[in-house]
């Protein structure tokens, strides 16, 4: 049996079709998102430019403007008019441009930008708007009677897009490769006459069938832990996760493997299952909130979306990854459970050692 | 002659006894009574074109497949409820059954070294087929003739007592063929007993002890080929090249003389015919080529094949 094991091991580990969907595949998209920083979404990048630096009323408002953490504030060399401005903004060098200028002893400051972002742009005019209120009242001396100030609160349950995006390439990951390479190794165990040659020995099948299953949940695991490391040094932090965050992965690959073998069970052909394989992962990858909350999901499609496995599995991931509790994810853990049995059963049924 | 390691020895019962097996598929019937036995020791050939039922009855004598009725024993065991111990001393090489792509060849033969109470050494089996040198190779990196040769030896892996060939040598060319002729040879020079099928009447001609005809789920004849030759009514084949035409009427009307016919060969005439003894036709067809004023050529007289044999049993051809 472990000479069984063994072997079975490296036909998956020599398979590189299986190796890239594990592995390979998820690492690129971790590369990818983190190369676009959605972090960095919230700023604004800002050009200002002031007719009378050296006054103290523009230096004030440079302050302000400096001191905001929604701004990224660039100076210009020399003062501009508004068809420059227009040019900056037409170039992408920035996102708007504040236009300061001295009309005798008022300041004129005006605020151009485009309509791209309707959302940023009001974001960014409300924000300047308040601060150049606040420049106001500080220049003529005056105490406000409402100081109003906000805390953005840094915790566990404030996680950036990377890290909500880690268990869900984990998950993804996960799926893709236990369904797909799990239904291609049997589809082709059977079609090149490996079973046939196997049940021809006295060798019991279900031995044979359960070091296959066995040899994947292990890559499923060293994956796990693979693609986990890799995002963990991208800044996604799933190790936070602990235990639980791991052997759930671990566990939860366990429905998608009965997948792989109703796929391999009910679909004769190669090429027809992977197609079968890949129709049942790809909709899955994009409906269960492997990149996006699924909150943005249209509400009939969350209605659907609420029975998939995958949506199961990356909620109770991505709360362990927030430090919640065991206990606190059990109805995901029920579903995932009852996912468990169920595609078993359909598993046992639909899949048979004896077809040739 | 020495025994095998873990070979028990035969005792002069017969290796493979089968009383009236049936094989039903539905509307099918695959394989319709049949019965026969092979002797310890044989090169025991089943012969017949693609569809006779040839692959079912191995594969229920290997074990995979039950059969609707009848009975069968193999090596002594009952194969409906000893399955396990067939399995055990049975060596079986299966049609168009490849070996797991992602292994190599020594590592094939490891693992299926480990299905079995005691295997014969990977390297040792490689050599016996020249394939010492791609141990480490992967089944797909090898020549057809080199994917025969790995399947017949990984048969052999757990020193069996009996070995199965499921059409070893199809699609192979003359010489890949008589090379594995060589290798199905020394199996049997060790000791084991092998049955194998064909649908080449040459290779069952040249390898078996003994050849059973299958056409239609039924056996058609079982016999050593050149026994099987005896069998038909007109055994000999004659050709007889003439400058001068004969008259294949006349020919046809000579005592044990049938299926006449001539043709010319540029200014030469040919006959063919079937003959039941070769002597008297052979002196008849001179003396009337001689009142007919033509010169023989050329005078052969061959046996019949199997071919002719499958032929005269069932009416059909072999490649049908």
């Amino acid at each position: 049996m472990r000479a069984l094991f063994g072997a079975s091991l490296k036909m998956v580990v020599r398979d590189r079709q299986a190796l890239f969907w594990a592995l390979i595949f998820p690492i690129i998209f971790l590369g990818v998102f983190r190369l676009f920083s959605f972090d960095s979404f919230g700023t604004t990048d800002v050009l200002v430019s002031l007719d009378n630096p050296s006054s103290p009323q523009q230096q004030a408002l440079l302050g302000a403007l400096q001191s905001a953490e929604f701004l990224e504030v660039t100076v210009s060399d020399a003062p501009l008019d508004r068809t420059g401005a227009q040019a900056e903004i037409d170039d992408d060098n920035v996102n708007a441009v504040l236009l300061v200028t001295a009309d005798g002893a008022r300041i004129d400051a005006e605020l151009i930008h485009g309509i791209s972002d309707p959302i940023g742009s009001s974001a960014t005019e409300a924000g300047i708007a308040s601060l150049v209120d606040s420049v106001n009242l500080e220049l003529m001396g005056g105490n406000p009677p409402i100081q109003f100030a906000t805390e953005r609160i840094d915790s566990a349950e404030n996680t950036t897009f990377f890290e909500f995006l880690g268990p869900g390439i984990i998950g993804m990951g996960l799926m893709n490769f236990a369904t797909i390479s799990l239904a291609g190794s049997l589809s082709r165990y059977r079609e090149e006459g490996v079973l046939r040659r196997i049940r021809a020995t006295p060798l019991e099948p279900w031995k044979f069938f359960a070091s296959v299953v066995l040899a994947h949940m292990t890559v499923a695991a060293m994956q796990v832990v693979v693609i986990s490391v890799v995002a963990q040094l991208l800044g996604a932090n799933v190790f936070r996760g602990g235990p639980p965050f791991f052997i759930l992965a671990v566990l939860g690959t366990v429905v998608f493997l009965n997948l792989g073998v109703i796929v391999a069970g009910l679909v004769h052909g190669r090429g027809a299952v992977e197609g079968a394989a890949n129709a049942i992962t790809l909709p899955m990858m994009f409906l269960s909130g492997t990149f996006f909350p699924t909150g943005s999901l249209p509400d009939v499609v969350r209605a659907a979306v609420q029975v998939l496995p995958l949506t199961h599995l990356l909620t109770a991931m991505r709360a362990f990854v927030d430090g919640d509790s065991v206990v606190s994810q059990w109805p995901h853990l029920l579903v995932l459970a009852a996912w468990i049995a169920g595609t078993f059963v359909v598993a046992r049924f639909t899949f048979s050692l004896e077809d040739s | 002659m020495a025994q095998a390691p873990g070979r028990e020895p035969t005792t002069g019962a017969p290796v493979i006894e089968v009383r009236g097996i049936t094989k039903r598929y539905g509307e099918l019937t695959a394989l319709d009574g049949v019965s026969f036995s092979v002797q310890p020791g044989e090169i025991f050939g089943i012969l017949g074109p693609n569809g006779a039922g040839k692959t079912t009855l191995v594969e229920i004598l290997e074990g995979l497949t039950k059969p609707t009725a009848g009975d069968a024993s193999v090596l002594g065991n009952d194969i409906r409820t000893a399955t396990d111990e067939v399995k055990k001393r049975v060596g079986v090489q299966l049609q168009a059954s490849s070996y797991h792509q992602y292994l190599t060849l020594r590592e094939i033969l490891e693992l299926f070294g480990s299905f079995y109470p005691h295997s014969a050494d990977a390297n040792e089996l490689l050599q016996r087929v020249h394939l010492a040198d791609r141990a480490e190779s992967r089944i797909k990196q090898l020549s057809g003739g080199m994917q025969q040769r790995f399947s017949i030896v990984a048969a052999l892996v757990n020193q069996p007592d009996l070995v199965f060939f499921d059409e070893p040598t199809a699609g192979l060319d003359p010489d890949a063929r008589r090379d594995l002729w060589d290798i199905v040879r020394s199996v049997r020079e060790e000791g084991a007993t092998v049955v194998l099928t064909t649908h080449y009447m040459e290779e069952a001609e040249a390898l078996c002890d003994r050849v059973m005809m299958m056409d239609r789920g039924k056996i058609a004849a079982l016999d050593t080929p050149p026994g099987l030759v005896r069998s038909l009514h007109a055994p000999y084949r004659v050709r007889m090249t003439t400058l001068g035409q004969l008259d294949p009427a006349r020919v046809a009307a000579l005592p044990g003389t049938s299926e006449v016919h001539g043709f010319a060969e540029g200014n030469l005439d040919v006959l063919e015919l079937r003959a039941e003894k070769a002597p008297p036709t052979l002196g008849a067809l001179t003396r009337l080529a001689e009142d007919a004023g033509a010169e023989v050529v050329d005078l052969a007289v061959l046996p019949a094949t199997l071919e002719d044999v499958f032929l005269s049993v069932t009416g059909r051809g072999l490649s049908g």
